[in-house]
């Protein structure tokens, strides 16, 4: 035997209560890891190269204001401007509102041209380039909803005052964002006869162009009575992502809550398994351990049993994110879930510091306590 | 007698519940040599654990000396102490206080984790430890699989195997049946006799008392007479 196998034996003398403890820590950084991840994904959105050349063009006032479609011949003339699309948030319900996933309406000569990291199939795109009705799905709402080329679908507008019905030509696979759904603009404003665009979507000829077009294109409508804002993709992501309000700080507390709960079961546990231990604890002082090596072993068991639940709760969750389309699992609201190193890391340094803190005052407490009184406890 | 192995000087304790104090030990002397099996008798009451803890160093008197080979027990720390007792004292309670998740030959090994021995070194000290006290064939049973009488041997073993300068015994015979009892005075005896073992025993059985070389009884926290 060495002192890690004692220590293993300790924590194993009630199975029922450690396998409870254990699961309850791994549940707790399941979820913190869970929402860590979601807030990742919320607050940082992931972009690709080529969007480093792209533009949004949107309303100075707000995402919710919508600009005139004769805007986009203008900045289409902007030099240092190579394509420009009309793309406009739609906002249809499929069947019902649970099965969320974005559409927007853009010109569909354009798009494929603009969005050039994403795979496609020629001849889809031809197709769906043809016919005014035709959309364009991403992989991932494809499979989710097991759609098939050919296959019409049917959105409910919430926003425009239209149903649109539309005949799948292609999919596209790729990019940062395998989810959404493009189809014709011309359908929206003949469905509506509305003419409107939630914001146009620039390619820029190169890198450097970038900065003469934002003020160039602001310049150029900043005396209409729709005054525009144009920012890179990244800016304009971040400012969609605002919207959410500060859900930083709320999942911040949520985490915080699971966490303090979570000290309070560790160290009610830990309490309970060292009083139980009193008197085992006072004849291995009798036997000549000292505070500091009993210390230790409260430590580590404490150490042991939380780092476990930690490794299941955040490696866990990795593992799952890894193996099943959370996607699909999430009814869309995932779309990435993309469970990073730092943040497995971060989920273990609290189930570290959770084990270290619970078993404080216990150990502390048995330390303190004479041998005389541990051996009294028994008679 | 030689130079004693213990030395107890004018020994005095005294219990404080508030205002109310028990005196326990009453300014008592006594000299224990090496070699020696004692037995300490007395009533319930009588001071004679005291008495122990105070020798195996986990209690302190209030007032006198007690130098336990050259040592003054009193005057260490507790981590001095721990250490202390772990090369000078084996301790045999009247529970056996077994860890109950590790079997005999584990519990025994307990002391050994602490020194710097190889697991092969440790294990032939265990399994010595484990013969002499007549339980190496119950080796890797845990406690619950073992009778009193066995797990009382076991813990012998335990307080035997780093080869202490004493061997304290607390009524190490009061959950024993007639029988059993017998054969671990007689192990102790043994112990005392052939292996030359230093042995303190606490007991208000004089059957038990009876094994030892020297009875020494007190009464009221005083040292009566000797036999």
């Amino acid at each position: 035997m060495t002192i890690p196998g004692f220590i293993f034996r300790n924590a194993l003398r009630n199975k029922r209560r450690l396998t409870l403890t254990v699961l309850s820590v791994a549940l707790s950084l399941f979820l913190f890891t869970v929402l860590q991840t979601a807030l990742r994904e919320m607050s940082q959105p992931q972009l690709s190269e080529q969007s480093a050349l792209r533009l949004i063009v949107r309303h100075k006032v707000s995402l919710a204001n919508v600009l005139p479609s004769k805007y986009q011949s203008r900045i289409a003339r902007v030099p240092g401007v190579k394509r420009v699309s009309r793309l406009t948030w739609f906002g249809g319900i499929y069947i019902d509102g649970g099965n969320f996933f974005a559409q927007f309406a853009c010109d569909a000569d354009a798009l494929f041209d603009i969005l050039t990291e994403v795979t496609t199939n020629p001849d889809q795109v031809a197709a769906f380039k043809k016919e005014k009705t035709a959309c364009m799905v991403g992989i991932k709402t494809m499979n989710r909803f097991g759609w098939k080329i050919g296959q019409k679908i049917t959105l409910r507008g919430t926003i425009y005052p239209a149903d649109l019905e539309l005949t799948i030509r292609g999919v596209y696979s790729g990019g940062i964002d395998e989810t959404n759904l493009f189809f014709h603009h011309e359908y929206l404003d003949e469905a509506t006869g509305w003419h409107v665009v939630g914001c146009y979507w620039i390619q820029t000829a190169n890198a450097d162009a970038i900065p003469d077009v934002i003020r160039r294109v602001d310049a150029m409508f900043s005396s209409s009575s729709a005054e525009t804002k144009t920012e890179t993709e990244r800016a304009f992501q971040l400012t969609f992502l605002s919207w959410f309000g500060n859900i930083k700080l709320l999942i911040g507390s949520i985490c915080t809550v699971i966490v303090f709960t979570m000290m309070l079961v560790t160290a009610s546990t830990m309490s309970m398994a060292i009083r139980e231990r009193t008197r085992e604890i006072a004849v291995l002082k009798a036997l000549g351990y000292n505070g500091r090596q009993i210390f230790g072993l409260i430590l580590a068991e404490s150490f042991g049993l939380a780092l476990a639940g930690g490794l299941i709760g955040c490696v866990g969750t990795r593992f799952l994110a890894q193996n099943v389309d959370m996607y699909v699992l999430s009814h869309g609201f995932f779309v990435r879930f993309e469970v990073t190193p730092h943040i497995v890391a971060a989920g273990l340094l609290i189930a570290a510091a959770m084990g270290v803190v619970s078993c404080l005052a216990p150990a502390i407490a048995s330390v303190r306590a004479s041998v005389l009184d541990g051996l009294r406890e028994l008679d | 007698m030689d130079q004693p192995i213990v030395q107890i000087r004018e020994l005095s304790k005294v219990y404080r519940h508030g205002d109310i104090e028990v005196v326990a030990l009453n300014s008592v002397s006594l000299d224990i040599g090496r070699g020696e099996f004692v037995a300490l008798m007395g009533p319930s009451g009588s001071g004679k654990s005291t008495l122990l803890h105070i020798i195996a160093g986990i209690d302190r008197p209030t007032a006198g000396r007690c130098v336990v080979e050259g040592t003054e027990v009193g005057d260490l720390s507790e981590t001095e102490l721990a250490a202390w007792r772990k090369q000078h004292v084996g301790f045999v309670f009247q529970t056996f206080n077994l860890i109950p998740v590790l079997t005999a030959f584990e519990n025994v090994e307990l002391p050994l984790l602490l020194t710097g021995l190889s697991a092969r070194e440790r294990r032939d000290h265990v399994e010595a430890a484990l013969e002499l006290v007549g339980v190496a064939d119950r080796m890797k049973h845990l406690p619950r699989q073992l009778s009193g009488g066995q797990e009382q041997r076991v813990a012998i073993a335990r307080a035997l195997v780093t080869d202490p300068t004493l061997l304290v015994a607390d009524e190490p015979t009061g959950n024993l049946d007639a029988h059993s009892a017998a054969d671990v005075l007689v192990l102790l005896q043994t112990l005392n006799r052939a292996a030359g073992k230093t042995v303190i025993m606490v007991t208000h059985d004089p059957k038990a008392a009876a094994y030892a070389r020297r009875m020494v009884h007190l009464e009221k926290g005083e040292l009566l007479n000797e036999k």
